[in-house]
């Protein structure tokens, strides 16, 4: 992705060999290299979202996620690469680049508390110097879509967070933009809430299919559920990028699902004639009760695993009683980057430290 | 001007909404008139000479002083203070994010600061003038209100500096405090600026508010016209320019390094 010429008319926002780090004060500036010192909390960051996409970005607590999502709003300047919003450098054209852009943050400190929904609405919706008339009419309009005409006079600080979040999805729409960007909307809302929030997301992907949305989330559920690509980012980079069967097959080199099998009988374990040739990946125990057992088996797609198993079971006098199959859960993948990523940065660090010894 | 005016009614719903805070204000400022009232009481009425060059009453230059004064501090500490809310608050965030320019959101979120201020300002003078029996029947009151615009416009520069150096230092209240102290000292607030040495003149010559307090009263008092007070205003006029460059300039750049650091919106 590094380095890609990709025409700006087709992208909506290109992220270019972005780094960003954060010095301390030169009298405090430890030794390291004349580049960098102090946090690195991005590097070398490359990828292209282009219009109309909804790509999740995930990664874990402290990866660069809000950090990049920043970047891209001109809340924060680069360390080094650059940002384009459909071709305009966030930092040479801040102004131009926010017309474009609408932000949804979970920070519901972002209201004014003391100001009801329209009139917070309202407020924000001046900042965008949107016309009296149709600046009235697009409050209205949101609040509707947003289920909240029925608050919409009562102050802020009465709301819910379910509320909230919704006020604050409304705020990230009201000019318009041509790129939404997430910051975790869904972050401590509880299920029902969360949903609802998911399914306006998907929503507006319809009502509005040429503006492009970057949804920062840790809920892999939730990513894979809106989004058709995915980039994950950790300790600052990427560490994968493409669509989630994509990302799934390169982190195992082939295609393999998950299957389930709940039986009643004699326990089976993976030690059968045949088992290591099967294409089996490993089973384990999920669940076990008084008289059956749910058995986790991970398996190359396509391989003989499934059939053995399921013919130990029956042929040692088992009865079973449910079989699913599903992909591998985009968590299971997630994590094995991360930790094969975290792994690889120890690795290169014991190396550093060798090598400066 | 729609922007200017969704930012007032911001700010007027928000102060209204904390009522009795906004109405304990505006009693406690018409209760510092009555504390001038026994204060000028106590000095008597005879006229003093080091008031004769205003009409010789200490309670009406006094007034003056104290009325212009609080628009200076609504300069100094409104910007600053905007700043410190919004980002204790967290909507500093969500208004950056906007196509609008930072200072010019520091502006308009001042204004509800400065009509309060004006507010205040006519009421120190009708209220104290009926009060205390200040004649300000041969004022010229078109000179006051230039002086005065020209006194926010200079003190709204030195505002909008100092918000750019509370974004980066987070916390600035003692230093403020230490800088309106030797602003009252030397810029002739509470007495005449005569009365000080040379060298605290030479200082207090280098404020506007110094300007600003001569060129108020001997409009309100004496009734002196802008053509009197070309001086006054010509130097007023240049501090208002190079305070509002260097204000709006160094705030731009503050922002600029609070966005490096990432400090923007941590309080």
């Amino acid at each position: 992705m590094k380095g890609t010429a990709v025409p700006a008319s087709m992208a909506a926002i290109v992220v270019d060999d972005v780094s960003k780090w954060y010095r301390g004060w030169p009298l405090l500036r430890r030794r390291r290299t004349a580049a960098r010192s102090g946090t690195v909390a991005l590097e070398g960051v490359s990828f292209t979202v282009h219009e109309g996409e909804t790509v999740g970005l995930l990664g874990p607590n402290g990866a660069g996620k809000t950090t990049l999502l920043k970047i891209i709003a001109t809340l924060l300047h680069v360390s080094a690469g650059r940002v384009l919003i459909h071709g305009c450098d966030v930092r040479d054209d801040p102004l131009r680049a926010r017309r474009l852009i609408g932000l949804v943050t979970s920070d519901e400190r972002s209201f004014y508390w003391r100001l009801t929904g329209r009139q917070n609405l309202a407020f924000f919706a001046a900042l965008y110097r949107l016309p009296a008339r149709s600046l009235t009419e697009r409050v209205a309009e949101l609040l509707d879509v947003t289920g909240l005409t029925g608050a919409a006079d009562r102050s802020f600080h009465t709301y819910s967070s379910g509320m909230k979040q919704r006020l604050a999805i409304a705020r990230g729409f009201l000019a318009d933009p041509r790129i939404v960007l997430y910051d975790e909307p869904t972050r401590s809302l509880d299920p029902l809430n969360a949903a609802t929030i998911r399914d306006w997301i998907a929503a507006s992907r319809t009502r509005s299919p040429h503006t492009t949305h970057l949804i920062a989330t840790n809920q892999l559920h939730e990513a894979e559920a809106l989004c058709s690509r995915a980039v994950i980012i950790n300790r600052g980079s990427v560490i994968a990028c493409g669509t989630f069967d994509e990302i799934r097959e390169r982190w195992r080199g082939r295609d393999y699902v998950v299957h389930r099998v709940t039986y009643r009988g004699p326990i089976v374990d993976g030690r059968w004639e045949g088992a290591p040739r099967s294409g089996l990946i490993e089973i384990h125990e999920e669940r076990r009760d008084a008289h059956t057992r749910t058995l986790r088996v991970s398996a190359i797609d396509g391989s003989d695993a499934l059939s053995l198993m399921l013919a130990a079971v029956l042929n040692g006098g088992g009865t079973v009683l449910r079989c699913e199959t599903e992909q591998v859960p985009f968590d299971e993948v997630f994590c094995g980057l991360v930790d094969r990523a975290a792994a690889a940065s120890v690795t290169n660090r014991e190396a550093e430290c060798s090598l400066s010894r | 001007m729609m922007l200017a005016w969704a930012f007032f009614r911001r700010d007027a719903i928000i102060a209204y909404s904390y009522r009795v805070s906004f109405v304990a204000q505006l009693l406690g400022n018409l209760l510092v008139l009555g504390l001038f009232y026994y204060v000028g009481r106590a000095i008597g009425s005879a006229p003093l000479p080091a008031f004769a060059p205003y009409g010789g009453s200490f309670v009406a230059f006094l007034l003056i002083g104290i009325a212009l004064t609080d628009c200076v501090g609504v300069s100094l500490v409104s910007f600053a203070a905007q700043i410190r809310e919004a980002q204790t608050t967290g909507t500093l965030e969500a208004t950056v994010m906007s196509p609008v320019r930072l200072p010019l959101i520091l502006i308009y979120s001042s204004l509800w600061n400065y009509f309060m201020c004006g507010v205040r300002f006519v009421l120190y003078l009708v209220i104290g003038s009926r009060l205390y029996g200040i004649d300000m029947s041969r004022g010229n009151f078109g000179s006051a209100l230039l002086i005065f615009l020209l006194t926010v416009l200079c003190f709204m520069g030195v505002g909008i500096l100092w918000a750019g150096i509370v974004m980066l230092v987070k916390r600035g209240e003692s230093v403020m405090t230490a800088g309106a102290s030797l602003v009252l000292l030397v810029s002739g607030v509470l007495f005449p600026v005569d009365l000080l040495p040379h060298w605290l003149r030479t200082i207090g010559d280098l404020v506007p508010l110094t300007h600003a307090l001569e060129g108020m009263r001997l409009a309100l008092l004496k009734g002196a016209s802008a053509a009197d007070l070309a001086d006054t205003l010509m130097a007023l006029g240049s501090f208002a320019i190079v305070l509002l460059t260097l204000g709006i300039g160094s705030f731009e750049g503050a922002v600029s390094i609070a966005k490096h650091t990432g400090s923007l919106t941590q309080y």
